[in-house]
């Protein structure tokens, strides 16, 4: 009975979904500091090369490599994010997005370590490798009616579920608190926001960096899930793609991103004939949204609304 | 004193914005700062607050240089503003805006954030109360929860103040706190200054509004065209010629206009 | 060898400076970067392989069909993804920028939809045509290529120095809002900015085809990160400074192959941009004053 509702393809379209939340909420931070990043597809490059290459040529553990490959876009975060604090919108827009493309660059022109523009195979994948942890402990698949692939799918499934909701918990709590009150300030009125005592650089830079390090997280992840990247992976496109979860579902509450980052990675999987049109689709998508609800579908307002509802509700 | 303003020049360009001003503020002053359109008052709070480094002359706060530092530091050492083109954060509610005011009071990090410390709680409830307490203080407590963009004009301006003085200045820039404001508004405002002045806080005041600077200001700066044409208080910079050419000059530029 | 070296990069210098008036013209009138601009120059070249290796007509005819279809595009780009924008309370001036990035994303699949993946080669009568001066070999597709764009930038400084419409098109970069004062119809001027923006790209799409013998979906983004590099490097909005900065960057390209290291000729317009951003945001030839907040 279960077994049949496991299917390992539908698992799979689960966790991409999972690692685009990422995604979204890591472009989300940044843009919480009203800082445009046009440059997480090069941190997620980094997270996924690192992990990649540290578990595969360094037989490093895969908690290590994707710990490590997390830090390291943070700390390549960093010193993107601090050079560039003086650049205001557009101008940081465009050296992230130069950056990004740099990153690419490196990929595919650093033959010895990232195999250039072939690409990096047979990554160690999370599912077979927690698979095999259970096995060592005496857990088959078998015990519990599945078959070894859909122990696989399940497991990895899970286990990103874990943690995006941890990372989305992470967040929200910093959002309600006063670390995200400093950001919003600064979004809405830097000046303003550094009049009452709010230290600009540190937070500007705390949430480019926060931003960079999740997505070299999601990069991470998505290496050993998928266990194949290449450099056409972190291209521009996959900037766009990242941008448009939080431009397309809404950047002023953590839920926007996550929902059009949800409901972007789904759509192709429910109408087939859309996958082809996907970009097309993304750029209409792009020019609608700045033209009619620049703040994205789901927005404070509506937050707000919902909210008072709920109090209403709780009075009654 | 409170606040020591030693030969401040300020050039734009070719275009000289203030030129050698000097003045200080006493312990509990209600200080005025006036002077037609572009006298450079403006300017001279962006200088205090470190908005931009002056170009000559030097700032002292309570013993302590504040020229050189940066904005949030002249906050954190007791230095608060409002701005005259009204700038609250639109899409926060109106205690969040006070909340951030309190910012440089409060010390909870990332960390202590997510994981809900103790201290970080505690911290929250303190914040939330003091809030409150200051929204008692300019009348806005019933609307708490609306947000910032919705409120009328004149709550707003004492939102500002409201936020303000929620990192416990010690001296409090209002730069005209009146403007747009009815008579009776006026009136409430003039109320909340002498509270404010009561509460030990020492204020600089830009304002246009003559009859409620000569009421409440202790003592007055005049600039004209970024230079100082009278100090003194309120009685003495009445009988100023100087300032009452400068006052009617403007007056006849306007009938002109 | 240097001096053949030196006549690729000035042929490429000058294909990058059209490219690169084409973003300093809609910077400098409504301080938007247009993100579709590098798009708009591959659909330029799509027209010019279209025409001579489809329809197999003249060139001529593929500058001109270019023309029309650029210019096409570029009145769509504004009615569609800039005028909506302008002029609306709250609309963060990130706006524009994300539109356009929309409108990239957009033409770079249609073109990919209509003309597949791959390379297009791109074969004129004369691209084999080439004559030796001493031990240098010029070939004609690079005179050609120069010519035309050198009358271009000429008549580009002409039209906006002399006549009565690029005057109103200078004010209009002053100040959009004296303009209007000073009776510019500012619509129309606008609408005219872009579509002359987009043209020319849409020569330039032409001309690099004839020098690659080259056309693929891909290449509006490359050569649109090298406009981008080149404005920032030439200073933003300013006419010489993109002409410059369009052969600096042509002839620091072809060094690079020059040296074997041509896996990198790429990156040098992106690092460009960064470091030019974080050592002199104002650009080369930009004023000092000019403030990034």
């Amino acid at each position: 009975m279960l077994a049949e509702l496991i299917n390992p393809y539908y698992l799979q379209v689960l966790s991409f979904i999972l690692i685009n939340i990422i995604l979204g909420v890591s472009i989300y931070i940044t843009l919480s500091t009203g800082q445009l990043s046009l440059g997480h597809a090069g941190f997620m490059g980094i997270g996924a090369y690192a992990s990649a290459i540290l578990t595969l040529d360094y037989h490093m553990p895969l908690v290590v490599g994707i710990v490590v490959g997390a830090i390291l876009a943070g700390i390549v975060g960093l010193c993107i994010g601090i050079p560039t604090l003086r650049l205001q919108g557009v101008y940081l827009a465009i050296a992230t997005l130069g950056f990004g493309e740099v990153i690419r660059v490196l990929f595919i022109n650093l033959e010895g370590l990232t195999k250039g523009a072939v690409g990096i195979s047979s990554i160690p994948h999370i599912g077979r490798e927690l698979v095999k942890g259970l096995q060592d402990f005496g857990f088959k698949a078998s015990m519990i009616g599945l078959k070894n692939n859909q122990l696989i799918s399940l497991s990895v499934f899970l286990l990103l579920l874990i943690i995006t909701l941890l990372i989305i918990a992470f967040f929200i709590r910093q959002t309600n608190s006063r670390v995200g009150r400093a950001f919003a300030a600064i979004k809405m009125d830097e000046r303003a926001a550094e009049a009452m005592g709010v230290n600009i650089t540190y937070y500007k830079v705390l949430a480019f960096a926060q931003g960079a390090m999740v997505a070299g997280f999601a990069g991470a992840l998505f290496a050993h899930v998928t266990a194949y990247i290449s450099p056409a992976d972190f291209s521009y496109h996959r900037a766009v793609e990242i941008l448009i979860f939080a431009i397309f579902g809404g950047s002023e509450v953590i839920w926007g991103p996550i929902f059009g980052a949800a409901f972007l990675t789904a759509m192709p999987e429910i109408l087939r004939e859309v996958n082809e049109y996907r970009y097309m689709i993304y750029g209409v998508l792009l020019v609608v949204m700045m033209a009619f609800r620049p703040q994205g579908l789901i927005d404070t307002q509506m937050i707000y609304k919902l909210k008072q509802r709920r109090k209403k509700k709780g009075v009654s | 004193m409170v606040l020591e303003v030693r030969g401040i020049t300020k050039r734009f360009g070719g275009i000289q914005a203030l030129t050698d001003v000097t003045f200080q503020v006493g312990k509990g002053e209600v200080f005025g700062l006036i002077g037609p359109n572009g006298a450079g008052k403006t300017t001279m709070f962006n200088i205090i607050t470190s908005m931009f480094p002056p170009t000559m002359g030097e700032v002292i706060f309570m013993g302590k240089k504040l020229t050189g530092l940066k904005p949030h530091e002249v906050t954190e050492a007791g230095v608060c503003r409002t701005f005259q083109n009204i700038r609250l954060f639109p899409e926060m509610t109106v205690l969040e805006n006070v909340t951030v005011g309190q910012h440089c009071r409060t010390k909870s990090g990332v960390w202590s954030s997510v994981f809900r410390t103790g201290a970080q709680k505690q911290e929250e409830k303190s914040i939330r109360e003091k809030a409150l307490e200051l929204l008692r203080l300019v009348g806005l407590e019933e609307l708490q929860d609306t947000f910032a963009d919705n409120l009328a004009y004149g709550q707003q301006r004492r939102l500002e103040i409201a936020r303000a003085l929620a990192s416990d200045p010690k001296l409090l820039l209002l730069d005209e706190p009146a403007a747009g404001m009815n008579e009776s508004e006026t009136k409430d405002l003039f109320d909340l200054i002498q509270n404010i002045k009561k509460l030990g806080i020492t204020v600089l005041l830009i304002e246009h509004d003559m009859p409620l600077v000569m009421r409440i200001c202790d003592r007055l700066i005049v600039l004209n065209f970024g230079k100082e044409i009278a100090q003194g208080t309120p009685e003495e910079i009445k009988n100023n010629p100087e300032v009452i050419e400068a006052y009617l000059g403007r007056e006849e530029e306007e009938d002109l206009a | 060898m240097i001096l053949e070296q030196l006549i690729n990069g000035i042929t490429l210098g000058s294909i990058y400076a059209i490219v690169a008036l084409g973003y300093t013209l809609v910077f400098g009138v409504l301080d938007i970067l247009n993100m579709a601009h590098g798009e708009i120059f591959m659909f330029g070249a799509f027209m010019g392989v279209l025409v001579t290796n489809t329809l197999k007509l003249p060139l001529i005819v593929a500058f001109l069909v270019a023309i029309g279809v650029t210019a096409i595009l570029g009145f769509l780009l504004e009615t569609l993804a800039l005028r909506p924008l302008r002029g609306k309370k709250g609309v963060s001036h990130l706006a524009p920028l994300i539109s356009t990035i929309g409108v990239s994303i957009f033409l770079e699949n249609l073109a990919h939809h209509f003309f597949g993946a791959g390379n297009h080669p791109f074969r004129t009568s004369f691209s084999e045509m080439s004559f030796q001066i001493g031990t240098v070999t010029v070939y004609a597709v690079q005179i050609v290529i120069f010519v035309i764009a050198v009358l271009l930038m000429v008549g580009l400084s002409f039209w906006l120095s002399k006549t009565k419409a690029g005057k109103a098109l200078r004010a209009c970069a002053e100040s959009l809002e004296a303009a209007s004062i000073l009776g510019v119809n500012t619509k129309k001027m606008i609408t005219t900015t872009v579509i002359i923006a987009s043209v020319m790209g849409g020569i330039a799409g032409v001309l690099v085809g004839m020098a690659f013998n080259s056309v693929s979906p891909q290449m509006g983004l490359s050569m649109g990160l090298k406009g981008l590099a080149i404005i920032i490097l030439g200073g933003m909005g300013n006419v010489k400074g993109a002409m410059a900065g369009g052969l600096i960057l042509g002839l620091a390209e072809t060094l690079v192959v020059v040296f074997g290291e041509s896996g990198y000729r790429d990156a040098i317009a992106f690092a460009l941009i960064i470091i030019i951003l974080l050592v002199r945001p104002q650009g080369l030839f930009g004023k000092a004053s000019e403030a990034r907040r």
